[in-house]
């Protein structure tokens, strides 16, 4: 089973946001995590500890300050995740969520080759070495690398049947060996992608849905997700995930075939679990974790330039607007307000007014105030005053 | 550039065979722009039985209806109605489509704009329309400017020059539903769907409890933030004591003037998760643009600085009274009623005149 991450790496202080035509400039600030997706690493650790398989972070951005960033997470929650990919390319830069979504599912789609191809390798190795040790040297190979699940190879004592030992010491035909392997590819197949809602910069909540959609449009089958989900459990074969969500005042309950993605809400907290990998579940696990984060760029992923980065984001972010105009303010106890309508008055031949109940009394005349004042006209914007107002 | 893409698409969410508030307000945005580019607004309806909310829609401002009525929708499925959406998109490429910044409205519109390769602005609080000049990609005309919160400390405007429909979600609590009127009349035309098998099923829907408290539906909403911990003087407060004054000032409100008033808290206070405050604050109390956006007929702001995601889910208030000690808070530059002051001060001389008003006159 493959558990994939989404992560992003969002500024670190609202107060030091370096801009540039709009689009924020991530190598300019310290970033952290987005707070959100600690969600979506608990959801895959949860996934991890009930099925087995392998936890992969992915995240786009700057890599010199996102592989930093992802160090400690291979410490995270327990188990913490196995491997992580940054996606970094200046031809990614000032990507909306159109343009990410794009380059995220180029990720997803070229982790998934990643896992299946050397199933294939070994089917083909089998095929054709038959019981020769070159199928071991391979087998050997590809584990190190940790691309092989226990269940085809494993030098780890808990999984002493996997695959290639069985046929190696005559258990299993050529046919049955690939056979089962080709049913291991049909399980890496049905992954998994969880993320966070939204991200603390962009706070859109849209990348999720639409990398469900890139990754459906890239392997040409309906990939379904669910938004917000604040409760989900997966079967025993993981093939099908059942997950809660709100929709307003709704509760829903949605059945998702495997492939499938996950937002994960604040709400979320991970069902109970073994805390030590039950034995069926590591066959589905691979050697261990691979320390060293791995960049990705825009032409590992084989991308179309004209889709990535800020070329290939269809809006356009303009010139800011500075929230909420300035209304006319009244200081209580302090400013002088008419206290009811006032007709048009003359004073030393000019004409003032008239005057609504509650405007300033600024801009006349002191000898014309003064006489207000006396005649009851206006007065200071007292709490009573304040209370009339408010609730007229 | 001249538009050929036509009209201001506005998908309508029901409930027990009412449209929402949260889409008579997206149709009333809908309205705002189609008028500013002389063009109509189509509710897109998707249901079982639709064609009295094709009436009210019509009478709360569409100008045409586009549905698919089938038992098929009976129940919100993510997969199918961005299917039937998507296919209505294609065949009409509509000049703007808008949609509630709700769950739903969220789910549909970013699946439906990866699909139709077009952008997607979520949150708006305000639409406009205005010609743009980009540098890089030349003069565009009548293009929809959204604008949305943005992390920095101000407004963004996004454009989406090249691409339609020009999609956006509409925060709900920023524009108002226009008057229902009768004698508005619209054009009906159903939309035929074709279901395929989907790798998802909706199991159960459960209806949840009303919420706790109606925030958006208040009158009155008096707000709470960390200036509650310290009086005047600098000197530390029991926070119970101000949320005890709050309540004696909503209740005097609601007496007196038999307005709906409710407590609100900013993000702030919410999350310093304050022992005193347990079980009287929570995050059902949050205004903000991670709580909820309000837009009461009064507004109190009590000691809130007004940080610019408080202020964006509650400027569009009727009336704002700000009580602060610090004369530089952001709050004062949109409250209408500023009051440098102690809350600990201002509250019960605001709670005597509210109470005493009721029985003078």
């Amino acid at each position: 089973m493959l558990i994939i991450v989404l992560l992003k790496g969002v500024p670190a202080r609202t107060t030091q946001v370096a801009q540039v035509g709009g689009v924020l400039n991530r190598e300019a600030m310290d970033l952290v995590l987005n707070p959100h997706d600690s969600k979506a690493i608990e959801a895959a650790d949860f996934l991890k500890r009930r099925i087995g398989g392998k936890t992969v972070a992915l995240t786009m951005g700057p890599d010199m300050k996102l592989i930093p960033l992802m160090k400690p997470l291979y410490d995270a929650e327990v188990m913490g995740v196995d491997e992580e990919y940054v996606l970094s390319d200046r031809k990614m830069a000032g990507a909306d969520t159109w343009a990410t979504a794009y380059a995220v599912s180029l990720g997803v789609k070229k982790l998934l080759e990643m896992h299946t191809a050397p199933i294939d390798e070994m089917a083909e190795t089998i095929k054709k070495s038959g019981y020769s040790d070159a199928v071991k040297v391979k087998a050997a190979a590809l584990y190190q690398a940790n691309l092989l699940p226990n269940r085809v190879y494993s030098e780890l004592p808990p999984v002493r049947d996997s695959i290639v030992q069985r046929f190696l010491e005559g258990g299993i035909t050529v046919e049955q060996a690939v056979g089962e392997l080709a049913k291991v590819k049909e399980s890496l197949s049905r992954f998994i992608i969880v993320s966070g809602i939204k991200t603390t910069d962009g706070e859109t909540g849209s990348v999720g849905p639409q990398v469900a959609e890139g990754v459906s449009e890239l392997l040409g089958k309906v990939i379904p997700h669910a938004t917000y989900v604040e409760d989900f459990d997966i079967d025993d074969a993981a093939t099908t995930v059942v997950s809660e969500r709100k929709i307003g005042r709704l509760l829903q309950r949605l059945e998702m075939t495997l492939p499938a993605l996950l937002t994960i809400a604040t709400e979320y907290r991970p069902r109970e679990s073994p805390a030590a990998l039950q034995p069926e579940t590591r066959y589905n696990c691979y050697k261990g974790k691979i320390l060293q984060a791995k960049k990705w760029t825009a032409e590992d992923l084989d991308a179309d330039a004209q889709k990535l980065g800020l070329a290939g984001s269809p809006t356009i972010v303009g010139t800011g607007i500075e929230v909420g105009k300035p209304p006319v303010q009244k200081l209580l106890n302090q400013s002088l307000v008419f206290l009811k309508l006032v007709p048009q008055a003359e004073f030393e031949g000019k004409k003032y007014g008239p005057f609504e109940k509650g405007q300033l009394a600024t801009d006349i005349p002191q000898g014309l105030a003064a006489r207000f004042k006396t005649d009851g006209s206006v007065g200071v914007f007292s709490y009573d005053v304040l209370a009339g107002e408010l609730f007229s | 550039m001249t538009d050929e893409a036509k009209d201001v698409w506005v998908y309508l969410q029901h409930s027990k065979g009412n449209l929402t508030k949260d889409s008579l307000e997206a149709l009333a945005a809908g309205r705002r722009v189609a008028d500013k580019v002389n063009q109509k607004v189509v509710g897109i309806l998707l249901g079982d039985g639709v064609e009295s909310l094709a009436k009210q829609a019509i009478q709360y401002g569409a100008d045409e209806i586009l549905y698919v009525d089938s038992p098929l929708f009976r129940t919100y499925f993510n997969l199918r109605y961005i299917d039937a959406i998507f296919a209505m998109v294609k065949e009409r490429r509509p000049y703007a489509f808008l949609f509630a910044a709700n769950e739903l409205g969220k789910d549909l519109a970013a699946r439906i704009a990866y699909r139709a390769v077009t952008g997607l602005a979520t949150d708006n609080v305000q639409l406009e329309v205005e010609d743009y000049t980009n540098p890089a990609l030349g003069s565009f005309k009548d293009l929809l400017v959204q604008i949305r919160p943005d992390f920095g400390t101000r407004l963004a405007r996004i454009y989406t020059p090249r691409h339609r429909p020009q999609m956006a979600t509409v925060r709900p609590g920023n524009f108002t539903p226009l008057q229902p009127d009768p004698k508005r009349k619209g054009r009906l035309e159903k939309f035929e769907f074709e279901d395929r098998d989907y790798p998802a099923k909706v199991r159960e829907v459960v209806e949840l409890p009303p919420p706790e408290l109606d925030l958006s539906g208040a009158d009155v909403v008096i707000s709470l933030g960390l200036g509650i911990l310290k009086d005047g003087s600098g000197r530390p407060r029991d926070p119970r004591e101000a949320y005890r004054l709050a309540e004696q000032l909503r209740d005097a409100i609601q007496r007196t003037y038999h307005l709906k008033a409710v407590i609100g808290a900013s993000r702030a206070l919410v999350y310093a998760e304050i022992k005193d405050l347990e079980g009287l604050i929570s995050k059902v109390n949050q205004v903000g643009q991670t709580g909820t956006t309000v837009s009461p007929k009064l507004y109190f702001a009590l000691g809130i600085s007004g940080a610019l995601q408080h202020r964006v889910g509650m400027l569009r208030s009727g009336k704002i009274v700000a009580v602060n000690t610090d004369p530089n808070a952001p709050i004062f530059k949109i409250a209408h009623y500023p009051i440098v002051d102690d809350l600990y001060e201002v509250l019960p001389k605001l709670i005597e005149t509210v109470g005493g008003a009721g029985h003078g006159s």
